[in-house]
């Protein structure tokens, strides 16, 4: 059988991926970008934030991880940004094995603050380690091509990874992986009983995230031309990814995809118009209001209110 | 099939279980019964792992399982309900059933299998009507049902049931009388249960242990048990002979 859902999610693709044809202003290309960046930072935060209920404010430092191994590679070894993408990937996910191995032993608060504190901690050794730049920063070497075709190629880029990202996701919320990351969330000592390894399980989840937030950070490490610990480790960048799933919901793949299209959307409006310290107030006030109200997001309030519509 | 030989939990300077043997043969429905805080659920815990014993020895099927991990123990084939009913609330009670499932010993691959087998568990604990009710809705008595079905989901050798009895009515306690005949008669699952309502050990046991401050007191068939004059000082206090 045909839904609908069958044809508008290729014809949205599509569109998508067609958009850079119409020649659109810059500006738009550079917004689209940021919001595909925050897509897949959301999504792969809510692997183990979302499913787990382990909530980490550290993942910047796995996006960091991705955008510093560009840099160094590129400028070193002439390597192409989209291998060394990758490469970060892998370079995030050795530390999210070595960082979690501890860390994920800590539970609730413990946990988050640990994550946190990584996200420091690294922020503080690259600002002082000169193999990175330290605190001038690193400029990037830039592709031999004019700034449109970069933009576009770059667009192209990040829209593929955040629906690959996206799609992973949704491919793990289905699968028996996803379950029993659900049942962690649900209760630890339960899922224990049921047979699941809950540590490794955790790992893997952690790992997988870090994996792909690497991704994001290394192209978008290049799409900047310049990174620099203060900009790349921003705290802001954490608690945008985390409000944007908690906005969305983060008990399935639909929300952090919702959460981090509006939000960047929206924060990209009144930082234009209005101005970036009122953007950080309105932010804090939503966070504070979705998570009273809204505890499962707005993907499943607006669920409950046509529900109860119904009856 | 179960065996446990000296085993002692210490709470800091608190001995939850001292020195303490049993054994606990194949087919077999054997109760643990004893007052309040003397340490039954502790030994659950003990067994399965939750709270390693500080000394001595647990042997299931010949092989020691003192130090495995809970999951581990899980996957050799001990399966266990909790005293407080933790269904996973979030979820309906079929995705409770089919997650655990699918992490059990049945090797069931695949979503769609894994729901289906889910669903026969339900209808075996007589839940199959809730199915795509939440967790957070059911009932005690079908909470009950639901943690019980998803013991059985790993398809369990040796099931340790933790007060399943308690909070039930008349009825519903011999519906649950029945079914535990059943697990244990149609799957061939071997039963050690903490119970208060006797009327429901009595029933079904066929050998008790009686613990009393970590230590064992008395251990028997029921009716025996039931006359040991150590037993009933512990329950109701010395008799007065003045």
């Amino acid at each position: 059988m045909l839904k609908p859902k069958h044809i508008l999610f290729p014809l949205v693709m599509i569109m998508l991926f067609a958009f850079p044809v119409v020649r659109p202003p810059l500006f738009f290309l550079t917004l689209c970008f940021s919001v595909f960046m925050f897509v897949g930072l959301s999504e792969s935060w809510n692997l183990l934030g979302g499913y787990t209920g382990y909530v980490s404010l550290g993942h910047i430092a796995f996006f960091s991880t991705g955008a510093y191994t560009t840099a160094v590679f590129m400028n070193r070894f002439g390597i192409s940004p989209f291998i060394t993408a990758i490469l970060g990937g892998v370079f995030s996910a050795v530390l999210a094995a070595l960082v979690g191995y501890p860390v994920l032993r800590l539970k609730g608060a413990y946990f988050t603050i640990s994550s946190l504190l990584l996200a420091v901690v690294m922020q503080l050794i690259f600002m002082n380690w000169d193999f990175v730049g330290s605190s001038t920063g690193l400029w990037y070497k830039l592709l031999p091509v004019s700034i449109e075709v970069n933009r576009i190629l770059f667009y192209e880029a990040m829209l593929i990874v955040a629906t690959a990202i996206t799609l992973v996701v949704r491919y793990v919320e289905r699968s028996k992986f996803g379950a029993g990351l659900v049942a962690i969330r649900e209760d630890e000592d339960v899922a224990k009983t049921m047979g699941i390894n809950t540590p490794w399980l955790k790992m893997k989840a952690f790992i997988l995230g870090a994996f792909l937030a690497g991704v994001v950070g290394g192209i978008y490490g290049y799409y900047m031309s310049y990174v620099h610990p203060e900009v790349t480790f921003s705290m802001n960048t954490s608690l945008l990814i985390l409000l944007m799933s908690f906005f969305g919901g983060c008990r399935s793949w639909s929300g952090p995809l919702l959460g981090a299209v509006v939000l960047s959307l929206a924060n990209q409006l009144i930082v234009t118009f209005i101005g970036a310290e009122i953007s950080r107030i309105l932010y804090g006030l939503l966070l504070v209001v979705v998570i009273i109200f809204m505890p499962d997001g707005v993907m499943q309030y607006a669920k409950g209110l046509f529900v109860r519509e119904k009856r | 099939m179960l065996e446990g030989i000296k085993v002692t939990r210490r709470f800091g300077g608190l001995m939850a279980l001292t020195n303490l043997d049993f054994t606990v043969e194949q087919g077999q429905i054997v109760g643990l019964i004893g007052p309040n805080g003397s340490g039954k659920t502790t030994l659950f815990n003990v067994i399965t792992g939750f709270y390693p014993a500080d000394s001595g020895k647990i042997i299931f099927k010949g092989k020691e399982i003192t130090r495995c991990k809970p999951y581990e123990i899980a996957r050799l084939g001990i399966a266990r309900t909790f005293q407080i009913v933790r269904p996973l609330l979030g979820l309906s009670a079929l995705d409770n059933v089919t997650t655990a499932v699918l992490y059990g010993r049945e090797q069931i691959a695949g979503m769609a299998k894994g729901r289906e087998r889910a669903a026969e568990l339900l209808a075996y604990v007589r839940l199959d009507d809730k199915k795509d009710v939440p967790a957070q809705r059911l009932v005690a008595a079908e909470r009950k049902r639901l943690e019980l079905a998803r013991a059985l989901a790993l398809k369990p050798e040796f099931l340790l049931l933790d007060e399943v009895f308690s909070g039930l009515n008349d009825t519903e306690i011999q519906d649950a009388i029945k079914l535990i005949f059943r697990i244990r008669d149609d799957l061939g699952v071997t039963i050690f249960l903490i119970e208060h309502v006797m009327k429901a050990v009595m029933g079904t046991c066929e050998k008790i242990f009686v613990i009393q401050y970590g230590v064992k007191l008395a251990e028997g068939k029921p009716e025996e048990v039931s006359r040991d004059p150590a037993v009933i000082e512990a329950y109701l206090g010395k008799k007065r002979t003045c």
